[in-house]
């Protein structure tokens, strides 16, 4: 590098270390980027404050349910679940299955989501089940049983309080965007500097050898699954909050988006390079996607093409970056 | 708990026969010959993309896109007048997703649940864009190799049969098989030993494509006509008939025989249901439960995925 800015001009060399810096980021922020210069060019109208809150509060119920989905891909796991998690906490509080004033239905909720979380855990860590399988299965349980109890008991609202949250400002700022923000921010913190973050970058990054120096391997994992089964539950919340009625079909991109949001975010099997912001910029700039491609007019048939081909370039250039690091 | 390399155990084998008992004893109707000759329609369809999912599966990855591949061979068969053509058609569409996946996957080492989603959201866009509606027709000749029979076997069976042969004997006749299965459960020994398991992989992911497209034929002719949803439930389903089957998402262990007893259990649990009139909105709730059932009696070494 001395040698080659000895002969270079200095400008140059700053432009390569840049550009060598940037494509070492996970794949969102480039993408984030790059969307935002198009949407300028195209459609300067999606970039008004008022429209990119409101993109932002579409995505806090993605960037929730990727937050959980990326704390247990650190540990080598993996969540499928958000659906039938979704479709549950939806039925539960609008079908009037759980006669509860607002507050208790809402925590009544999340305990749903950390008890389906636990359950996934129980048999991930006791029985040793692949978590593909198990989380897959407990969301057919899941939707399967909402699906059939509709039959008898038909979606009605939400709960009031809840409608009141999808839709509250504070000083202008939608309140579901400075939830997220808000939980992001210490939980991201505390994984850098608690000694259980510490333990679950062990855990991802050699879970063997996280046993073996007496790291409490298992229950790190156990912890990881509940938590992304209580934030499963809060973006399902927030799903209903924003929608005001029940609806079994409510969470059936989620967990497959979050999948999508955590790998853009630099997160993958083992390791937690993106951090928590990287998620939640991936979460952001998915759903910012979605909402450039359907202002372009692309009917269905190009909405889907482009959003698999930008996802799948994504994850290609991010992987042929880093393969010499995670090949050995 | 040890495991041979097929991967079964009794509970395996046992679960599509003690089933396909207390059917039998239980319900008059599944014992008709009509009943049996539908069933062999239903699960034909999800056996060859089993068997497909079965080769990526072996090799430690997962193949999400094949209910894509599948709605898109059905696209493609009633947009071409010219079955020969259409079927050639299909099975090259086949070959260039598995070859897609296998060098995202094997090459450049994108993880194969992100490489394959992205291509079945793809093909699933393209699916819309050939066939926007479900409709048209697939060519007579076509459904008469679907629905037909030849010296009273229904031809459905033939489909299966064919297909069982010949993954069964790729995976233990053949050097191809003994490598597949080599690369599944260390690839760096394998490596370390003259297997090229960049190679394997991407010949795993291509065969895993072209038994999805020939699925998507067969259940397209069996319908008669094209639809951009057709293979929309193929995917997780066939990845339960692997699990039900004893082959191990890590790789390595796995058998013909397994996905055959999985693809039965799955199966004889959909005809059950119709036969008694259950619900079919609890099918999913029972398949679920009978999968956590199978994984839970398989306690594995390893945690995680």
């Amino acid at each position: 590098m001395i040698a080659l800015s000895m002969r270079t001009s200095l400008p140059l060399v700053r432009l390569h270390q840049a550009a060598t810096w940037a494509l070492a980021l996970p794949p969102a922020y480039l993408g984030v980027a790059l969307l935002l210069t198009a949407a300028a060019f195209t459609r300067p109208n999606l970039l008004s404050p008022m429209l990119l809150l409101l993109i932002m509060r579409q995505a806090a119920p993605l960037g929730l349910a990727a937050m959980g989905q990326s704390l247990v891909m650190r540990c080598r796991s993996l969540d499928l679940s958000a659906g039938g998690v979704v479709a549950m906490v939806s039925f539960l509080l609008t079908s009037g299955a759980l006669p509860l004033p607002g507050p208790l239905a809402i925590a009544a909720g999340l305990a749903v989501g950390a008890l389906v979380g636990a359950v996934n855990g129980w048999m991930v860590v006791r029985l040793r089940a692949s978590s593909v399988i198990v989380t897959l299965s407990v969301s057919m349980i899941l939707s399967g049983l909402v699906i059939a109890w509709s039959q008898f008991r038909s979606a009605g609202d939400a709960p009031e309080l809840l409608r009141a949250f999808g839709l509250a400002r504070v000083w202008g700022v939608p309140l579901p965007p400075i939830a997220w923000l808000l939980l992001l921010v210490p939980v991201g913190l505390f994984l850098r500097s608690s000694a259980f973050g510490r333990a679950m970058d062990a855990v991802g990054a050699n879970p063997r050898a996280a046993e073996l120096s007496g790291l409490p391997h298992l229950r790190v994992l156990f912890l990881a699954h509940v938590a992304s089964g209580l934030l499963s539950a809060a973006g399902g919340l927030l799903l209903l909050a924003f929608v005001g009625v029940g609806n079994v079909t409510l969470g059936n991109d989620l967990a497959l988006n979050a999948l999508a949001a955590a790998i853009l975010g630099g997160i993958n099997f083992g390791n937690g390079r993106g951090g928590m912001a990287g998620p939640a910029v991936a979460a952001f700039m998915l759903v910012f996607l979605f909402n450039f491609l359907t202002s372009l007019g692309l009917g269905e048939a190009g909405r889907l093409m482009l959003q698999g081909a930008i996802i799948g370039l994504a994850a290609l250039a991010y992987a042929l970056r880093h393969r010499g690091a995670t090949s050995t | 708990m040890t495991l041979a390399r097929t991967g079964l155990t009794r509970y395996t084998v046992g679960l599509p026969l003690l089933l396909a008992v207390l059917l039998a004893l239980s319900a008059a109707d599944f014992r008709q010959p009509q009943n049996l000759v539908n069933f062999g329609g239903q699960v034909a369809a999800l056996l060859i993309a089993s068997l497909g999912q079965m080769c990526v599966t072996l090799v430690a990855g997962i193949d999400l896109s094949v209910g894509s591949v599948m709605s898109l061979a059905s696209c493609l068969l009633v947009s071409q007048a010219d079955p020969v053509l259409a079927v050639a058609m299909a099975l090259a569409m086949g070959t260039l997703v598995g070859a897609v996946n296998g060098l995202g996957v094997a090459v450049a080492g994108v993880h194969p649940l992100v490489m394959t989603l992205s291509t079945a959201t793809f093909l699933q866009g393209l699916c819309h864009a050939v066939l926007p509606i479900p409709g048209g027709q697939v060519p007579p000749s076509l459904v008469a190799a679907a629905t037909g029979q030849v010296a009273g076997v229904p031809l459905p069976f033939v489909w299966c049969a064919v297909a069982i042969a010949a993954l069964g004997a790729l995976t233990t006749r053949t050097r191809f098989g003994l490598h597949l299965f080599a690369a599944g459960s260390h690839p760096r020994s394998a490596h370390l030993n003259g297997v090229r398991v960049r190679a394997v992989t991407v010949s795993a992911y291509v065969l895993c494509g072209v038994m999805a497209a020939t699925a998507g034929v067969f259940l397209a002719a069996r319908v008669a006509t094209g639809d951009p949803n057709l293979g929309a439930s193929f995917p997780l389903e066939s990845v339960a008939a692997v699990a039900l089957g004893g082959v191990q998402l890590t790789g390595g262990i796995g058998s013909v025989a397994g996905v055959v007893a999985g693809t039965l259990s799955l199966g004889l649990l959909t005809n059950g249901l119709n036969v008694f009139g259950v619900s079919p909105f609890l099918r999913g709730v029972l398949t679920g439960a009978l999968l956590l059932a199978a994984v839970s009696v398989q306690r594995r070494r390893h945690v995680g995925l």
